[in-house]
């Protein structure tokens, strides 16, 4: 004996039971209206050390499926010991970077000194939460030396909510990178404690792990910038990705 | 049982019309230029060869003239996919009926079952057809075959999206009787006049002509026309 | 309405295909398409193309398959060989492609015995082409199909509503445009293979730099009268840039749950000679 489920009818029926009525599927209306909004892609990702931070983020900036430059950088220094990265929307990166070094040079003009990473951390929470219901489309990610001279990594959403963590990835790679700094830098899973990388291990790994994304990730390519931040500043280098 | 689909499937290829543009519910235009002039014993039919997805020209050698029998053809316009099938069932069926009639096709014949076609399966075919020939009974023929099943017998026709820059000029220049060489003059300058003007139109133009002594194929390429595109 | 699931069940068992589901996911993806969405399914965002020259036909693809903004593998085979004297190209849904042309070079081959004859490119053609018109587009095939036959080198392009065109030069895919402005710029008619090979490798690697959805290497197939010569990696463009440090995991790294104890092998392997007795 068959039962109701067999049915299309009877599917039908104890659908419509619970208050909504199937619709055809085929055509549904097309509506047109304004999209403000692109995302040009990239991976951008920070780990904190116990004096340093490292920060990465690859230079391919995309629209669909083709390459729009193969050089754009996705990173702002804002102080001597701080930096700003961002995936999602280049013109909204363009414009909330360079609103940030707006504030930060007044904040400047008006205490006579840097402001410090965590007050940087405030003041982009504060910018992205003021546009709350149109948002900036980026996903940000602050990385530089507190004030104890200990590095600083804190992750955003688009609209402002932000907390520091030992280490974040924001973008199109951000899956990708994020379960093996998961297993590598949190160690979420392994019981044995091993002995935390050292510098020149972790920067190693950064550039393996934006290399692996690159290699997954059609978004993800052509070149990664990588900010070493120690006491000596903001160091700037870059490697190869693949250009395909 | 509500037919759908699991996914959204792609627009339908579409000679002409950017395909973006043609969901099935509300295809008007149909791209492409197509025309059939009739003079004193027969018929020339030509096309452009553009075929174009979205402002991309996926073919630019395209043929849109397409044999259904001896000395019968179709200018195809709308769906390359429905009317390259349309064309190859009617095809075969006039074979047949041929064989069994043991003499050619009448041209009628062949409009009339694309018409059939058109009328049974006028909910799923995007085409636009203009069939012409020559036959024993009544010599040069042209049927125009718009989407929806109707079956027009004229003298003259243009159809695609490039006919409607050209309807005036067929009215100033169209001439019964004509001899074959003014009736190829006048289909070329018909089609290189809209080929300039619809930008779904365009490449070369290829033309047929056919009466009692044969089929005659000739391309024209595109920088050789008379009206410059 | 009651509806017993367990009674449903037993009394589906065994009883053919089921389509409940189908007709759950319609209403599911009618009643709200953004809460509901159907899985991605594998495309190959791809790049591929193909050339006529003097006694042949050269077709090329890249190796990338995707789903949606992830490379699903990095070399995979869109060459698909139809015939003795027949290779087809593929872009589109990977698993139509996959199936469509297992079945019509097994149709193909079934139909060269039958004939003793060698299958024409046109007929393969046809054959696929009308098989997509059927399915009406759902079929996700867009191919490039060339060959030699008794009429001489020919190559076709096959849309997955079932249209086809017959040209000396094609291209198709997310790549398609990148490839046929190289096709556009270097071809020209009776090239020799060796140019042809190198026009096609040429128009693969636009794709593969240019369009995100085509990458990996470059594979070549070469149809001539005498024989059928598939090149796999015949271009490595892009190597890559960086081997990571292999990650050491000590024993003891994952907490241990429980113990299995293994058990004995039940096989017994002897070295003794075994008669052999016909079946």
């Amino acid at each position: 004996m068959m039962g109701e489920w067999s049915s299309g009818e009877g599917l039908q029926q104890h659908m419509q039971s619970h208050g909504s009525v199937p619709r055809p599927v085929s055509n549904p209306p097309m509506e047109h209206r304004f999209m403000p909004y692109q995302n040009n892609g990239g991976t951008v990702f920070a780990v904190a050390g116990p004096t340093y931070a490292v920060a990465m983020a690859d230079t391919r900036l995309s629209s669909g499926m083709r390459i729009l430059s193969r050089n754009t950088t996705k990173c702002t220094q804002l102080t001597s010991k701080c930096v700003v990265l961002t995936g999602g929307m280049q013109a909204e990166m363009v414009e909330l970077h360079k609103r940030m070094k707006i504030l930060i040079t007044q904040y400047e003009h008006a205490h006579r000194r840097e402001p410090s990473v965590n007050a940087v951390a405030q003041l982009l929470s504060t910018r992205l939460y003021f546009k709350r219901f149109f948002p900036y489309y980026t996903f940000n990610v602050v990385v530089g030396l507190d004030e104890e001279g200990k590095g600083a990594v804190y992750g955003y959403d688009a609209i402002g909510s932000f907390e520091r963590i030992p280490y974040v990835s924001q973008g199109t790679g951000a899956e990708l990178v994020t379960s093996v700094l998961d297993n590598q830098i949190g160690k979420t899973n392994q019981t044995k404690q091993l002995e935390p990388l050292d510098k020149t291990d972790l920067i190693d790994l950064a550039k393996d792990v934006i290399a692996a994304a690159g290699e997954r990730d059609i978004y993800t390519g052509d070149y990664a910038e990588v900010y070493v931040i120690d006491e000596t500043g903001v160091n700037k280098s870059k490697v190869d990705l693949r250009k395909e | 049982m509500a037919s759908g689909t699991l996914s959204a499937p792609a627009p339908p290829f579409v000679m002409g019309v950017p395909s973006a543009a043609c969901s099935r519910a509300d295809e008007v235009g149909t791209g492409t230029t197509i025309l059939a002039v009739s003079y004193k014993g027969g018929v020339v039919l030509a096309a452009d060869t553009r075929t174009s997805a979205g402002a991309y020209v996926v073919n630019r050698a395209s043929r849109k003239i397409s044999k259904v029998h001896d000395k019968i053809y179709v200018c195809r316009s709308g769906s390359a996919a429905d009317t390259q099938a349309l064309t190859q069932f009617v095809k075969y069926y006039l074979n047949i009926h041929s064989l069994e009639l043991g003499e050619l096709p009448s041209v009628n014949t062949a409009a009339t079952l694309f018409q059939s076609f058109h009328y049974d399966y006028k909910d799923m075919l995007m085409s636009g057809l203009i069939v012409a020939g020559w036959d024993g009974k009544r010599g040069g023929q042209i049927y125009s075959l718009p989407i929806g099943g109707s079956k027009i017998k004229v003298n003259v026709t243009a159809g695609g999206s490039g006919s409607v820059y050209i309807s005036g000029l067929i009215d100033a220049l169209y001439k019964e009787d004509m001899t074959k060489e003014e009736a190829q003059q006048l289909a070329l300058k018909l089609l290189s006049h809209a080929m300039a003007r619809d930008a779904s139109s365009g490449g070369m133009v290829r033309m047929t002509t056919i009466s009692e002594d044969g089929v005659e194929e000739t391309t024209f390429e595109g920088d050789k026309l008379p009206t410059p595109a | 309405m009651p509806v017993d699931y367990v009674e449903t069940l037993v009394a589906q068992k065994g009883a053919g295909f089921v389509f409940d589901n189908y007709q759950r996911n319609q209403f599911l993806a009618s009643s709200d398409p953004q809460a509901f969405k159907m899985p991605d399914l594998k495309k190959t965002g791809t790049t591929i193309c193909g050339v006529v020259c003097d006694g042949g036909v050269v077709l090329g693809a890249d190796t990338r398959a995707t789903a949606g903004d992830i490379v699903a593998d990095k070399n995979c085979e869109k060459l698909h060989k139809m015939a003795d004297n027949i290779c087809c190209a593929g872009a589109g849904t990977a698993a139509d492609l996959e199936h469509t042309t297992k079945k019509f070079a097994a149709d193909l081959e079934l139909m060269r015995l039958t004939l003793h004859r060698t299958p024409r490119v046109g007929t393969a053609v046809t054959m696929l082409s009308q098989h997509l018109f059927r399915y009406m587009g759902y079929v996700g095939c867009a191919l490039v199909m060339g060959g030699v036959d008794p009429t001489g080198p020919s190559l076709y392009m096959i849309y997955p509503h079932g249209s086809t065109d017959r040209l000396p030069f094609a291209s198709m895919g997310s790549g398609s445009l990148a490839a046929m402005s190289m096709l556009e710029t270097g071809y020209k008619d009776d090239m020799t293979i060796e140019e042809g090979k190198k026009l096609v490798s040429e128009a693969i690697l636009a794709g593969i730099t240019n369009d995100l959805g085509s990458g990996g290497q470059v594979d070549l197939c070469v149809v001539t009268k005498d024989a059928y010569t598939m090149h796999r990696n015949i271009m490595a463009p892009y190597p890559r840039t960086r081997i990571p440090k292999p990650v050491m995991f000590p024993t003891g790294t994952t907490t241990v749950l429980e113990e299995v104890k293994m058990l004995k092998g039940r096989l017994e392997v002897t070295d003794a000679d075994v008669e052999m007795r016909d079946a």
